[in-house]
């Protein structure tokens, strides 16, 4: 079941954001390269919803930094692509790409009709046996004749009640179903239009904060990194995904030399041990000699606890 | 005429052994350790002294003496640790407790990763491991199965030294309040070098 985009994927970038408009880009991102990212879209209907969010996802610029650097994905400036992309589009791509929808439609018209047709005899096998068991259950426990006999006049009645109620209203419903194809509301733009990485709106690599050596450093071990926010801090370390797992640090990015206070390393130290994570405190080395190869950063980190005395 | 209150133990001990404000700080927190943790075999490590790394840069950065001593009870056990103690039926006080060196410092003092870098470039590697022959009189059985699983656990924890699946190296850091209203409460935590997750509490 697992598909895999075409790659580099695009990363739209909309007003200062990171986003991805593609449920198959997300799903791959998160299962092949433990990126999560945040979804932020609502219903329509609900704007103010605050839970259960969709798409699109947005990334952090370090999460698209990432991406690019290891060639997975690559920035486009949304807005200018997609009004070219429109202009340029012709008309036998729209046609195409229209026809192409409505097929789709009577696709998943189809197979939501074949699903319902499926679970209908389902559920009246099930209402059958029932019947069956029960009218036997009936028939061992009552010997006396007379009743037996009401019994079995009125079971036929109730079994074509049943059999009328669920048959005629249901396949007329499906017949109505399989005629109409569902009208599929595209939620990427590419396609229809055409990207390539190397197109004249793709976007130079995002502006990162100077926690991101330890993001990447964290994340080429395999950690989630989610916003640390909730916890008062730059980013949480998931051992696994977040779906499954607890997160296992508290994250905090310092400079090599920046003047740290001494009481936040208790507090942050005090509260994930408090809420049974670490707390991790890292940044890039400076050595005092410079080394030939600059490109081999390297990171010191550090773990601390409660010690409980 | 009422006189001054006598001084309390620690200030008279502090102002004994020098009026430096680091000696005094090392002295409070090796005093805490000694009567309120119970903490045996202190000693106090300056730098300058006994520098077990070469280094010239190490040295330059770093300068604040260590405190190094034997806790009553272990003070740690890395979470991967504990479930193989679990497995080979070994409990906490099967293990002897090992030399955990401990980091004076102050509420308000300048802190940096350079800093703490430097104290663990500045850290031994091995600790000194207590004598496997330390007991001696007793020679009954379930103490010779227990010895058996302390030397294979030994072995283990040598192993996982080398790795730092249990962890790398490891200091306690111990912070005084002091100053305008310091109370003279002391905190201690443990930092550990590298990505090291979290004991399950």
């Amino acid at each position: 079941m697992a598909t895999i985009p075409t790659l580099p994927i695009p990363i739209s970038y909309i007003t200062d954001r990171y986003l991805l408009f593609s449920i198959d880009a997300v799903m791959y991102l998160r299962r092949e390269h433990h990126i999560c990212g945040v979804p932020i879209g609502t219903l329509p209907q609900i704007p103010q919803q605050n839970v259960f969010l969709g798409l699109p996802l947005e990334l952090t610029p370090e999460e698209a930094r990432l991406l690019v650097e290891k060639g997975i994905a690559f920035i486009i400036d949304e807005a200018s692509s997609h009004n070219s992309g429109l202009k340029t589009l012709g008309k036998e791509d729209k046609s195409g790409y229209l026809l192409e929808l409505e097929q789709e439609g009577q696709r998943a018209a189809r197979l939501q009709a074949e699903r319902k047709e499926i679970q209908r005899e389902e559920a009246l096998k099930q209402i059958s046996h029932k019947i069956n068991a029960e009218s036997e259950v009936i028939q061992a426990r009552d010997p006396a004749g007379d009743l037996n006999a009401l019994e079995d006049s009125e079971d036929p009645g109730l079994f074509t009640s049943y059999h009328q109620s669920g048959n005629q209203p249901a396949s007329s419903r499906a017949s109505v179903v399989s005629g109409a194809p569902m009208s599929i509301t595209p939620a990427t733009s590419y396609p229809p239009l055409q990207t390539l990485s190397s197109c004249e709106f793709s976007m130079p690599l995002p502006n990162v904060p100077t926690s991101y050596p330890l993001f990447a450093h964290l994340h080429s071990k395999g950690y989630f990194l989610a916003p640390g926010l909730r916890f008062g801090c730059q980013y949480l370390a998931y051992p696994g995904d977040p779906l499954r797992f607890h997160s296992h640090f508290l994250v905090v990015s310092a400079e090599w030399d920046e003047e740290i206070d001494l009481l936040d390393l208790i507090v942050c130290g005090r509260l994930g041990t408090g809420v049974k994570k670490g707390f991790l405190l890292g940044g890039v080395e400076k050595k005092s000699h410079v080394s030939e190869d600059q490109d081999s950063q390297s990171i010191r980190t550090f773990s601390l606890e409660w010690a409980g005395m | 005429m009422a006189s001054a209150p006598e001084p309390s133990s620690l200030t008279t001990l502090i102002s004994n052994t020098g009026s430096h404000p680091i000696s005094a700080l090392t002295t409070q927190i090796l005093h805490d350790l000694r009567y309120q943790h119970l903490w045996t075999s202190l000693q106090i490590h300056t730098p300058s002294k006994d520098s077990p790394s070469t280094g010239e840069q190490q040295q330059q950065h770093y300068s604040t003496p260590l405190i190094s001593g034997i806790p009553p009870h272990r003070i740690y056990t890395h979470p991967d640790e504990q479930l193989y103690m679990l497995e080979s039926g070994l409990r906490d006080e099967d293990i002897l407790p090992e030399r955990v060196f401990v980091l004076p410092t102050a509420q308000d003092q300048s802190w940096s990763l350079q800093k703490m870098a430097a104290v663990f470039d500045y850290l031994p590697d091995t600790e000194e491991r207590p004598s496997l022959s330390g007991g001696d009189d007793e020679v009954n059985g379930s103490t010779k199965a227990v010895a058996a699983h302390l030397a294979e656990y030994y072995k283990q924890t040598d192993k996982a030294r080398a790795t730092k699946e249990w962890g790398g190296k490891r200091i306690l850091l111990a912070m005084a309040n002091r100053g305008m209203g310091g109370d003279g409460t002391i905190v201690y935590y443990i930092i550990q070098e590298g990505i090291v997750k979290p004991r399950q509490n």
